[in-house]
């Protein structure tokens, strides 16, 4: 049963195998690059703003800026690739060729003919990206750590265990998807459907409440505001303070003393479209105004990590123990 | 070998709304070479399926030698199964079909596998996805051989071959049946198929079970009456009118009967094809009937 596993899986194995050796290849060409820009950040000891903006200005017109961005469409794209085409075929194929009425009727239960093509899959999904995703996070360190910006929901989901809990996720819903469709091509329309679906919600709906954001309320300065928009008919005005810097800002909202959301309305006299912007900004200063914000700091970094993993991994657990129920009782 | 090969008990199979197979009781010795036989349609797929273990039944109790159907890999290596459309793996090599039933099976005979495969003419290289019909059907047939089951079950395994390779198939069935003394339940629609090599038949019209017994007494118990309409209006009991036809003022009768027969009419033996018959045209009246009613 195991060189039939391997037989099955060996081509997408090879092909995985032969994608991660091109962008090791890549990776390892450009981290030269990387270190020799970074040497003045590296010998830096105070006052090291400046370094590391020149370091980040010249990596963005280096070479290693394609690889860069490569990368990082690589760790999204990876366990997509990994759940449509190892996943949604995996048994898809079988019942839509009849094989499994083959398979089924030798020596080996069903129970234990799924679990060597789920252990075999996600080995493959769980280890091509794991390994892609530690040489990503690896390369991309100093750059990382120059930007302080991993925070911000497309570099988060590239980086770490994330991208790991993807890859099975993606792989396991394939095969769910497979078994229930029993036919390949709808069984990888509906995992591309749902992963992609799956991928985008998480950062808009649920990463942010995985564990508790920081809640600040800060006295807001004429300095820090960023933004002012004010119908000059009504009066009706919202103010927006600049975010908190080196994190993922989930909610900033200007309020009042009281605590309600600072709508206006403005001092026409003061605020209009003739009035000068200082003698706005000193209206606005006078009113005592309060930045309400919810954000993840950089800290966040791996307890989120571990958190949108374990969800993806819970996930793939039940997706499948499903599928161990319905090969069961279900396909015939 | 004391257990039989298949034992059902009210076994019953509903997809939805639709009856596939209703109210089966069946008790098959072991050691037969059993023919299922009946229309398309009928149920045989449904009956085999539940045998081997891919269906589960709706209702009532199948056991196959002695065991449920695929509990556990000790009971899926006591019986062989070849599916209708003898599926294979398109993309992997004979020899490969070989490997995989080697590494699947603890009981494989790669060298009757081998010699079956050369026999047969197959090249080991070759994938199976590029055979023939018939190939492919042999190579499942081989599968199903190599694993040396207790029971081999084949769904229709000639019904889309051509007249050659049918008889390849079932010269290929008959020696394999002749060395292992296993036992084999096969199904087709056709009885000419299942006449030279079964030695058990079941009939299996719209969903139920119409006869089922020794080839040989079935033949010994099954006679064509024809006479007067008069003389054959009143029968003994113990005579079962299967089909009656009437001309005129002279009947025909198929019976099934357990006491001699004697009286004023010619008594003729029927042969296996006129018997399968005389019960599908029954069922079928009787199904029309029905539909009347």
């Amino acid at each position: 049963m195991i060189w039939f596993t391997w037989r099955q899986t060996r081509t997408q194995t090879m092909i995985t195998a032969v994608a991660l050796a091109a962008l090791g290849v890549l990776l390892l060409a450009t981290i030269s690059t990387i270190t020799s820009l970074y040497a003045p950040v590296a010998v830096c000891k105070s006052d090291c703003e400046g370094a590391i903006s020149t370091f980040l200005v010249q990596f963005e017109a280096s070479t290693a800026f394609p690889a860069y961005l490569a990368a990082v469409g690589a760790m999204y794209l990876l366990p997509l690739l990994l759940g449509i085409f190892g996943g949604a075929p995996m048994i898809a194929r079988e019942l839509e060729s009849g094989t499994h009425r083959l398979v089924w009727n030798q020596s080996v239960t069903r129970t234990r003919w799924l679990a060597m093509k789920l252990a075999a899959g996600a080995a493959l999904s769980v280890g091509s990206t794991g390994l892609l995703s530690w040489a990503v996070t690896m390369w991309s360190q100093r750059i990382d750590s120059a930007s302080q910006d991993r925070m911000i929901p497309l570099l988060f989901g590239s980086r770490g265990v994330v991208p790991v809990a993807y890859a099975l996720f993606a792989f396991v819903l394939g095969v769910t998807a497979g078994m229930l469709l029993r036919k390949v091509v709808p069984a990888i329309a509906v995992t591309l459907a749902v992963y992609i679906g799956a991928v985008v919600a998480m950062p808009l709906w649920i990463r942010a409440h995985l564990i508790s954001p920081v809640h600040e309320t800060i006295a807001l300065n004429a300095d820090k505001i960023q933004g002012l928009s004010l119908s000059p008919d009504t009066g009706q005005m919202t103010v927006t303070a600049a975010e908190t810097e080196n994190a993922w800002t989930v909610a900033n909202k200007t309020i009042l003393s009281d605590g309600s959301t600072f709508t206006g309305p403005a001092d026409l006299s003061v605020c209009g479209p003739e009035a000068p912007l200082s003698k706005c900004q000193a209206w606005l200063g006078s009113l005592n105004l309060r930045q309400d914000l919810l954000y993840h700091p950089t800290s966040h970094f791996w307890p989120l990590q571990w958190a949108e993993a374990g969800v993806f991994i819970g996930l793939s657990v039940l997706l499948g123990a499903f599928c161990f129920w319905w090969v069961r009782r279900r396909i015939v | 070998m004391t257990e039989p090969a298949l034992k059902a008990v009210g076994l019953t199979k509903r997809y939805g709304r639709h009856l596939a197979l209703s109210d089966c009781t069946l008790d098959i010795p072991a050691g037969r070479v059993v023919g299922l036989v009946g229309p398309n349609g009928a149920g045989k797929t449904t009956l085999l399926q539940l045998a081997a273990g891919m269906l589960l039944p709706t209702a009532g109790s199948i056991e196959v030698l002695g065991g449920k159907p695929a509990t556990g890999s000790e009971q899926l290596a006591k019986v062989g199964f070849v599916a209708q459309d003898t599926p294979t793996y398109a993309n992997l090599s004979v020899a490969e079909h070989l490997r995989f039933g080697a590494s699947t099976n603890p009981r494989w005979d790669q060298a009757t596998a081998q010699e079956r495969v050369a026999q047969i003419g197959l090249n080991p290289q070759q994938k199976a996805g590029k055979l023939s019909g018939g190939q492919r059907a042999q190579l499942a047939l081989t599968l199903a051989i190599a694993k040396q089951p207790e029971l081999l079950i084949l769904d229709e395994p000639v019904a889309s071959l051509d007249p050659m390779a049918r008889r390849e198939f079932l010269k290929g069935l008959m020696s394999f049946t002749a060395e292992h003394k296993a036992s084999v339940i096969m199904s087709s629609h056709l009885v000419s198929d299942l006449e030279r090599v079964c030695d058990y038949l079941i009939v299996l019209v719209a969903s139920q079970i119409r006869v089922a017994g020794d080839v040989d007494d079935l033949l010994a118990g099954h006679f064509r009456l024809v006479g007067l309409r008069t003389d054959l209006a009143d029968l003994p009991p113990g005579v079962q009118v299967i089909e009656e036809s009437h001309v005129e003022r002279q009947s025909t009768l198929i019976v099934r009967a357990d006491v001699p027969l004697d009286g004023p009419f010619a008594v003729e033996q029927l042969s296996l094809e006129d018997l399968v018959l005389a019960y599908m045209a029954q069922a079928t009246s009787r199904v029309a009937e029905e539909a009347v009613r």
